[in-house]
């Protein structure tokens, strides 16, 4: 039910933006653990009380009392939600909507190959794509802090949070890619594609910066993340996760049945 | 059972573009043309035999097998030429081959080889630097490398240069022998009538007629133009009888010659003309004589 030339090509298409978003996440994960030290966290909260909107803004409240907490807060409100979505936008546009926009898709499906099976290929690529960019990110967040911070980091909570995470970006590609699926000129696929993703970002922006505007936050996705009651290990958490990966298959789902049944303009 | 059959096919995409209630089909070993001007619904048709776009009405079959549902096992049987060939980013000629040769899961390629060789193609290089008849050669590789049953060409021979479309004609013909059902689209009457044992000519969406080939070509003619040393003479010559004027200008006089040639030239010769050019007739020259003044309402 797979391609396998297909499989082939969109490794060798997406490697280079896997590396760059890659070595991005890397950067901002050894910088962060590295900065880890108790008395600078009393430091940030100094600056959480004299810029509380800006701070809040990219999701970084509350006080570190471990390393898990101090991950939480200074990666998993900004930095693991945009490069990730930067990642997917560019993923799904050398998978999907590229090969559409330009009409190469027309060669490819001109071969024995179903489009149900070129779509599958896809979108499974694309999933692949972001649990390799998830792994290593994780492994490098492990090692990391082994080496600085011997025994500091809680390994299983560390992991949930990332589980979380990867079902938040899975939610987020599926939007990506139904919009792919749907239109045939890429300057829609981004209006759409990526724009409801930035606008939601934007959204749990601007929901985070203060009591009178949290109702933001219940028009964007990314509030959906768990975040504080995964680290928590509040079985709470699990719910909203089962909820994000739901909407990644329907919407995944639906962008596939739909590229099956449309007329390509190839 | 034909290897293609078209039955009512409508495709209106609105403002007169698309295709209307179009039935045809194609024998089996046979070079089936389809002609007509830019626009006039080739590539709506072709599209829909592929698979990509569905028909509001009617079928389309192929080996027996319906265009949309059943796509992929016609695509085994099937080579195809787009009318604007497109290729996936950033790959090298040689690389987009192998990879179409991949996804048709193709073991042997020794004709692909040969169509490399026939059409004198170097596809080391990124396609998106190679000029526009070498894109074209590629696609033309791709299309015939598996040996396919049937072969649709949308516009083959855009791009080509005359020695390579002198190739063209003989690769078609050389597939011909071999049984090859070949369907394929084109504005240029040349390449169709070297080519092709039938002809649908569409326009406006509409086929207008399928014709044979032999009978098509009788009823065309050759434009000699002749300069006259003066307008005189040429008032003279455009009074003759026996010759089919098509008009005068000053001195130069348009004639229609279809089969007397000889006797044509032997008139023409009593004038001392200066100068004398033949030309085809085009195609648009074609339908209004083929279709008489039928056609000039709508034109």
């Amino acid at each position: 039910m797979l391609s396998i030339p297909m499989l082939k090509h969109n490794f060798k298409a997406c490697i280079v933006p896997f590396i760059i978003i890659f070595a991005f996440l890397t950067m901002y994960t050894t910088v962060i653990i590295y900065m880890y030290d108790p008395k600078l966290a009393e430091m940030l909260e100094g600056y959480q009380e004299v810029l509380p909107e800006m701070m809040a803004a990219v999701g970084m409240t509350g006080v570190a009392t471990s390393l898990i907490e101090w991950i939480k807060i200074y990666l998993y409100g900004f930095i693991m939600l945009l490069f990730p979505l930067i990642f997917i936008i560019i993923a799904v546009n050398k998978l999907v909507i590229g090969f559409i926009d330009n009409g190469s898709m027309a060669g490819i499906l001109a071969t024995p190959n179903s489009r149900g099976k070129i779509i599958i290929t896809q979108l499974l690529s694309l999933y692949i794509w972001l649990f390799i960019l998830m792994s290593c990110v994780t492994a490098v967040g492990i090692a990391t802090a082994n080496i600085l911070f011997p025994d500091e980091l809680d390994i299983k909570k560390y992991l949930c949070l990332n589980a979380g995470t990867l079902m938040l970006w899975f939610a987020v590609a599926g939007i990506t890619f139904l919009a792919a699926c749907i239109f045939s000129d890429a300057k829609y696929y981004y209006l759409f594609g990526a724009g409801i993703p930035i606008l939601f970002f934007f959204f749990n922006m601007i929901g985070n910066m203060g009591e009178n505007l949290k109702f933001f936050n219940y028009f964007t996705i990314y509030s959906l993340l768990p975040a504080d009651k995964l680290i928590a290990g509040n079985s709470e958490a699990v719910l909203p996760c089962v909820i994000l990966f739901m909407i990644s298959i329907v919407l995944s789902v639906t962008g596939g049945i739909w590229f099956t049944k449309r007329d390509l303009s190839l | 059972m034909k290897p293609i059959e078209i039955q009512n096919v409508t495709k209106d995409f609105g403002q007169g573009k698309g295709v209307f209630d179009i039935s045809f089909s194609v024998n089996e070993g046979e070079v089936f043309g389809y002609l007509g001007p830019n626009g006039a619904g080739k590539s709506t048709t072709i599209r829909q035999l592929l698979g990509f776009v569905k028909p509001q009405k009617g079928s389309l079959q192929m080996l027996g097998m319906d265009c949309f549902r059943q796509a992929a096992q016609i695509h085994r049987h099937i080579g195809y030429l787009a009318g604007e060939i497109a290729f996936v980013e950033n790959m090298k000629g040689m690389e987009y081959i192998n990879f179409i040769a991949q996804l048709r899961g193709m073991k042997d390629n020794t004709r692909m080889k040969e169509l490399i060789d026939m059409f004198e193609l170097n596809p080391t290089g990124k396609i998106r630097k190679m000029s526009k008849g070498m894109k074209q050669k590629i696609g033309l590789v791709t299309a015939f490398m598996d040996s396919p049953k049937i072969v649709i060409l949308d516009e083959p021979t855009s791009g080509l240069d005359p020695l390579m479309q002198n190739r063209f004609v003989d690769l078609i013909l050389e597939e011909k022998k071999k049984g090859t059902t070949i369907l394929m689209s084109s504005h240029i009457f040349e390449e169709v009538e070297r080519t092709c044992d039938r002809t649908a000519i569409i326009r406006q969406g509409q086929i207008v007629d399928t014709v044979d080939m032999t009978n098509l070509s009788k009823i065309r003619n050759q434009v000699y133009t002749v300069t006259l040393s003066n307008e005189e003479q040429a008032v003279r010559l455009s009074n003759q009888s026996g010759l089919m004027v098509q008009s005068r200008e000053g001195a130069v006089v348009k004639l229609l010659v279809n089969n007397n040639v000889a006797g044509s030239l032997k008139i023409l010769a009593q004038y001392e003309p200066v100068d004398l050019q033949i030309a085809t007739q085009s195609l648009e020259d074609i339908f209004l004589h083929y279709y008489g003044k039928g056609e000039e309402k709508d034109a």
